[in-house]
This record gives C-alpha cells, structure tokens and sequence, in this order.
C-alpha cells in the first residue's frame, strides 16, 4: 500500500517523468499498465509526446461496473438518460433488458421499450418454474479496441487521449457503418441530427465531476462509476477483489471496459 | 513532327499527364484548405471533438441541487428508505425548471392515480425478475387485502412518496406497536 | 419518419435488441455493391480481349468499356442516397481512416473511374479525331476537348496508344478485382455480423461481380442487335455464355461452400443463421437465389453447351439464362446485405423488412437508379459507337 501511495505521490509530482520510467520499465509492472479495465490512463497515451497536452481528465481512470444482482428493472437509469440527451424515441443509449430462465433451460428475454417505462407486467408464454430471473442494463461497452473507431471513415468516431469512444456530430457522414460492427447494438442513427449516436458515459458530466446520468438515478447501485486511481472506490475494490465478474461477448475481442458482476452465460 | 498532323504523336499523352498532374495537385491544396482544425493531432480525429462533447448541456442534476432550494422536502427526503431515489426520475430535468437561477417551468408533480404507476415501477411483484433481497415487492390488490384495506387505495395514503415508512413508523409509535423489521 | 415501437415490434420476431429493430443499410445499400459488380464485371469482359487476347469477344472490346462506365457513373447514387449527412460526403477523401474497410472506397472508386476513361479514351481516339474533323460548331469544340486537342493518328502515335491500351487493360484487372474484393471486405470485415464475416465474402463478391458483369453484357448485346436489326455474332455469344457458365459455376459453389460449412462446422453462430436463412430468408434465399435463378439458369446453360450448333436456341436460351443469374446476383445482394441486418446481435431474435414504393430509398427510387446507367449508355453511345463497323476503322487508320 505504501509503495502504491508513493506512486501516485510520484505521478503527481512529475507525470511526465514518471510516464518516462514506466515506459522504460524502471517500474515494473506498475499498478497502473497491470489493468486493463476502464477507460485508459492517459499516461499510457501521451507517453514520450515531448509538447505534451494538456489533458482533461488528468489521472484518472474511469471504470464502468454493472451489479446484475442489484438491478431491479424500474428504468429510471433509461428515463434519466433520455431525458438528460433528449434522445428521440425508439432510439436508446442504454436500456434493461429481462432474463427469465426456467428449469428446462429456456431462456426468455424481453425489453418493452428499452425498459424505459420500466417493466409493467409479467411474462404470460413462462409455463415452466424459474429458476433464474435478473435484469441487465446495456450500455456502451467502451471497448478497449472498439469496432466502431475502427471502421469509420473519416474519423468521426474515435478514443479519446482519455480513453472515452466519442462521437464527432460534425463530421459523422451518418454511413451507419459503425453501426452495424458494434457487437453490442448501442449505437444507433439519430433521426433529427442524421449521425451516429450512443452512450458516453456522460463524459460532460465527468468532466465536471459529477457522475454518468444512469449511475445518479439508479436507486439501488446496480450501475457502478469510479476511478481506478483511487483506491476508495466502489469500483477499485471490485475490479481488485474476487468477484465473479465478466465482460459482455469476450470472443469478439473488442476488450469492453464495462464490467458485469454476476453475469450469467445466458446473457448476450 | 510528321507531315499532315498538327500535334506531335505524343501531344494526347503529355496533356493528359499534365491535367492529371494539375488536378492531383489542386487536391492536394484543397485538403489543406478543408482539412478540419488540427485534425490528427492526437489520433485520427478533430480534437474539438472532445470540447464540443464536454461543452454538453448538463440537463439532469443531482438531489443535492433541488435541495439548495427545497429544504423541507430534504430533510423528509434524506431520512426515509427513499434517499437513493432520484428526484428528477419522477419530478423530470432540472434544466426544464430552473435555468440561470431563475424557476422556468413547474415540475410535474404526480398526485392521485398517477402516482401508482410510479410506485409500481419499482416494487411490482408482477415483474418477475425483480430480486426481493434489494426492493420490497408489493402485488396489487393483495398488499391492501392483507392489511384490510380497500383496494381503490392509493399508495400515497399510507406512504409519503419521499419517505414511505414516515407515515407507517409514526402511527406505529403513536398506537404503540412495534417497527416493522426495517431492510438493510 | 421515425417509426413508432408498437409498429416495429410488430415486424420483430424473439428478442431484438432495441437499436437493432431498425434495419440501417436500406435498399440503396444493395444497389450499391450490384452495379459496382456490374462495372468491375464488365472491365473483365473487355480485358478478356485486350489482355488474353480472346479473339471471339472483339465485339464486345469497347462496348463493355462503356458499359462499365455508364453504371460506374451512377455507382456511387446509392450511398449518397443512404448517407445520413450527404452534404459531408467528401470526408472520405478528407480525412480518410486507415483503418476502416469503407475509407478506401472512395479513391479505389476513383482510380478506377480514372482507367476506366483513359482507357475508353485511347481506343476511341482515332474515331474522337475524325468526328472532330467532320463536324462544325459546338461539337467540334466538344470533339476537340475530348481528344485532348490532337489529331495526331499516325503509326507511331497509334502503336503507343496500343501499348498504352494494353497496359491499362493489364493494371485494369486486379484494380477490377480489388473493387469488387474490396467491397465485399466491407461486409467480410464485420466481425459482429455473423452471416458477414467470412473472409470468402471478397471472393463470392468479386466472382458474381464478374457473372453480372457478363450477364448484363450478354443482355444488352442482344437488345441492341435486335434495335438495330443485326446479325448476332455466334462466336462472341458462344464464348461470352461459355465465361458466364465459368464464372457462374465457381460463383454458385462457393456460395453453396458458405452455408455447408457453416452448418457442418455448426458453431455457437449457426443457430443464428440457420434460423435466418429458414426464416425470413427462406423465400428469397432457398427458392429465389439458390432454386430458381440458380438451378435453372444452370441447367439452361448446360443445355446451350450441348446445343451450341442450334443458334436460335442459343440466341434465345443464353439471354433468358443471362437476365436469370442477372437477378440471382441481385437476390444475392440484397440476402447478404439486408439478410445480415435481419438478425438482431443479441442472438436471439430477427426483424422483418420491406422496403416501401416512396420512401427515401424506397424501390421507385432503386428502379431510377437502375435505368439512370441505360440513359447514360444512350448518351454515350451518342459519342464513341458501340461497335466495331462503326468505327472510321481503328484497323485501317484514319488520315486526314
């Protein structure tokens, strides 16, 4: 612990030099290179940049964790963000989805309207007990290596230095093409202003330090938000202690920095 | 140059290379001229981008900022199993309301029927899959049946909205029968 | 315009994710990759003669070439049409993204744009120079800008254009094959698109690029000797349908390849496509593409192959077998583009669609792009003569 307090006194002292140390592997498997959850440090970025920028979110390393056990489907994280980026309807930056899973393995999945008004009734096509019943709230998935920055043409879509998947309504052509490669669906055309649209975990909020809009709302801390660099946070003890915790559709390679604790296999 | 054609034999090709050569170039200038603002400087994207994103309008706020002006709602608030519910879940945007410290429109504030739609929201048995170790799970009418009530009831007649074991606690006490068992 | 949950969800079948009810690649989106085939098809038909020297398919040499270019003019209409902010559309040349497999199109579209007239330019030149000697006024300005203000037809002038001609045919192949390929990584590079992402998407793509390119060659060239009352030059169609067979065999396999091994090696995905393509796929996949405008067209060109001495038949069987695979290449465009759309990336559900008449990119407007490349074909036909009789004679030479 002391040795991790010295570090983040050196980092603030003198990030520039000690981004030098670590890259050069002065300091070994440094706490900061070792995890790969949550948007990424800007260190790791602007490394060996000699007119280094100034960065917006000094410092900080944001992570995203979702407890499944936690969610009890009221949608007000949906209603909070659709309010706060007056998303158009039938469009959705994030939403909750239901699993009822029986004893025979049968999987039902619904989300009537994103669960925005959340979830009025029950399921009349479940015949068999349930054995298994949770929400999952989607959101974006701020991949490590995203599909979306990937494909886009022109550079509309991107990382920023601090880690956040952006969207530059500017300059989006509206080709829809990052759209059809997220794995995730979370994107989507927004039918007044023609561009690709999808969660940011509400980085202007972020940057004036106040949490994601769905993370202020949900009532019973399903949707978790934090910083990595402090080691208070609800998020640092969960990433850093055994949980069963896990991403959304590992194979597809994309690294997603938000986490799902207890999720089920079920889930896609 | 042969006897009978003006141009020489190789007159079509030079030209051709020529106004291939003036269009290349013109595009070049062109995506200069047109390229955004620093465009690349720190990955393949326009950096105002990031700014253009943080400069967003922050229309949802915090509890905190409908306390400064609602203290008596704060201090049943803050106190009651409600305390992690949002206000502007059910009260909509402070940006719909207050804009430069000046009230700009009424919130909507849900009274008689439409205040069940909200309660349910959230402790609706009906549900399914909502886990009963975090929410108290209510099924209408059975929750006014067991307490003899009529079912025409509305949540808010037993249950102040901010704080919905107030009003229970307190006749409790006053008729002197024991809390219920309070949920951690 | 913005369609309303109830409806969608009306038109959605098991669990689609929520931003996945809206099918985003429209119609327009199929039209894109058919005529860009059509184009890089009918470069190959052209170079057959210029490169490989297939004697039999002189006629077709500079028809094909102005064939390409008439649909690569309207190539890029559908992806205007379908683009969100239209007016941004030179972003891609802007600040192109390395990275991504859509960024390049736009400058492989117009290096091929590029060949594609020079090459047009060099082997109508001795025809551009006459018709700028024996006309007055406006056209002969018009003439003399096209032929780059040269009359030079002289041996030595015309023997380098020949190289130049044949070179261009040369690099014209794999830049053909590139665009079409390229096109087909569009949708091959999509790993989150499990019907997609298969890395034979390119060569299915470039292989029915060259049967529709030939197919629609073969067609016009039968409309147009009718028009004109001409004799259909056996051996040209003969070994035109013979390429198209070829082509069309090795095309239909590896599509059939596709699906077999999906289903064999019957990974987690397969469940997926398996209820995509016995679902809402099933009619224009099973019995459209594969049964009738595959199948049948087959067995008519195995038939024109054994009754290659009976031309009536073959002037009415290599046609009808031609318009056939035309449309399978059709249905395969819109059965990779909208039939990857149809199912949701949760796994668990599919959505419906049916392009409207009037809507934005709606079918009126894909029929009008579609015959926009007749029109422009007429309009250069008004320019540089389809065939070969009515040139003043590349052969020969002109001299003024």
């Amino acid at each position: 612990m002391d040795e991790m307090n010295r570090l983040k006194r050196e980092i603030d002292l003198d990030r520039r030099g000690f981004i030098r140390k670590v890259l050069s592997g002065a300091i070994g498997g440094s706490l900061l290179l070792v995890l790969p959850a949550g948007a990424r440090l800007l260190a790791q970025q602007v490394a060996g940049a000699d007119d280094e920028p100034e960065l917006p979110v000094p410092e900080k390393h944001f992570a995203f964790v979702v407890n499944i056990s936690n969610c009890i489907g009221c949608g007000a994280c949906c209603m909070a963000d659709k309010n706060e980026y007056q998303v158009p309807d039938g469009h959705f930056r994030t939403w909750v989805e239901r699993y009822l899973i029986d004893d025979q393995d049968n999987v039902f999945v619904d989300s009537p309207n994103g669960g925005l008004d959340g979830f009025p009734a029950g399921r009349d096509d479940v015949t068999n007990p349930l054995r298994d019943t949770f929400f999952v709230p989607k959101l974006c998935n701020m991949c490590d290596n995203p599909s979306c920055v990937q494909v886009c043409p022109v550079g509309a879509t991107f990382q920023s230095q601090d880690g956040f998947i952006l969207i530059d309504e500017k300059r989006c052509v509206g080709c829809s093409y990052c759209v059809q490669a997220c794995p995730y669906s979370v994107r989507f055309i927004n039918p007044v202003k023609k561009t690709a649209e999808k969660c940011t975990w509400c980085y202007h909020r972020v940057r004036q330090d106040m949490l994601p809009v769905c993370v202020e709302a949900c009532p019973s801390q399903a949707r978790i938000f934090g910083d990595l660099g402090d080691k208070e946070s609800e998020v640092y003890r969960l990433l850093h202690e055994p949980h069963v915790i896990s991403v959304l559709k590992p194979d597809m390679g994309n690294k997603p920095s938000l986490h799902y604790l207890g999720l089920r296999r079920e889930v896609t | 140059m042969q006897p009978g054609y003006k141009s020489s034999p190789k007159a079509h090709v030079v030209r051709i290379v020529l106004t291939l050569a003036v269009i290349v170039t013109a595009s070049v200038v062109l995506r200069q001229v047109f390229l955004p603002d620093e465009f690349g400087k720190h990955g393949h994207y326009r950096p105002g981008a990031v700014e253009d994103e943080a400069n967003r309008e922050t229309r949802i706020r915090t509890n905190e900022s409908c306390f400064d002006c609602h203290p008596l709602i704060k201090e049943i608030h803050v106190d009651g199993v409600h305390k992690t519910v949002m206000c502007e879940v059910c009260h909509g945007a402070y940006a719909d309301h207050v804009k430069d410290d000046q009230v700009i429109g009424a919130m909507p504030v849900a009274s008689g029927g439409d205040i069940k739609p909200l309660c349910v929201k959230c402790h609706n048995k009906i549900v399914q899959a909502m886990p009963p170790e975090t929410i108290k799970l209510v099924a209408m009418p059975e929750h006014l049946e067991e307490r003899k009530f009529r079912t025409h009831h509305i949540c808010d007649q037993c249950h102040h909205v901010h704080a919905p074991l107030k009003w229970v606690h307190e006749a409790r006490e006053m008729m002197g029968l024991p809390l219920e068992r309070k949920r951690s | 315009m913005i369609p309303v949950i109830a409806d969608l969800a009306a038109t959605a079948a098991g669990y689609v994710f929520p931003n996945d009810l809206q099918v985003h690649w429209s119609l327009m989106i199929v039209l894109y990759p058919y005529i860009t085939g059509i184009v890089a098809g009918a470069f190959i038909v052209s170079s057959m003669y210029h490169v490989f020297r297939v004697e039999n398919l002189k006629p077709l040499a500079g028809f094909s070439l102005l064939f390409a270019l008439a649909f690569l003019t309207c190539a890029t209409v559908p992806l205007l049409v379908h683009l969100g902010q239209p007016g941004r559309a030179m972003s891609m040349f802007l600040t192109p993204n390395p990275t991504s497999a859509m960024a390049g199109f736009g400058y492989f579209y117009m290096a091929y744009g590029l060949l594609l007239v020079l090459e047009i330019f060099f082997i109508y030149r001795p025809t551009l120079v006459a018709r700028h000697q024996s006309s007055t006024g406006i056209k002969r300005l018009f003439y003399l800008a096209l032929s780059m203000g040269s009359d030079n037809l002289s041996a030595e002038a015309l023997r380098m254009d020949r190289k130049i001609i044949k070179f261009l045919a040369v690099i014209g192949i794999p830049m053909a094959c590139a665009l079409h390929g390229y096109v087909g990584f569009i949708f091959g590079g999509v790993k989150a698109n499990p019907l997609w992402a298969t890395p034979l998407m390119p060569v299915i793509f470039l292989l029915s690029a060259c049967v529709s390119g030939i197919a629609g060659i073969i067609i016009a060239y039968v409309i147009l000797m009718k028009i004109s009352r001409r004799e259909i030059d056996r051996g040209c169609m003969r070994t035109s349908v013979k390429f198209l067979a070829g082509f069309f065999v090795l095309n239909f396999t590896f599509e059939m390849l596709e699906v077999f091994t999906h289903g064999y090696m019957a990974t987690s995905h397969w469940e997926t496509l398996h209820s995509l393509l016995w679902g809402p796929l099933y009619n224009s996949y099973w019995i459209w593409q594969v049964l009738v405008l595959s199948v049948i067209p087959l067995l008519l060109m195995g038939i024109l192959h054994l009754a290659k001495k009976r031309y009536s038949l073959v002037n009415v069987l290599a046609p009808v077998s031609a318009l056939m695979v035309l449309l399978q290449v059709l249905f395969m465009r819109w059965n990779v583009v909208i039939g990857g759309q149809l199912m949701s990336k949760s796994g668990r559900g599919s959505v419906f669609y049916q392009p409207e008449w009037l809507e934005r990119e709606g079918i009126l407007l894909a029929v009008v792009i579609m015959v926009i490349p007749i029109f422009v074909l007429y309009l250069l036909g008004k320019i540089f003569p389809f065939w070969q009789d009515d040139h003043p004679s590349t052969i020969r030479g002109i001299v003024p």
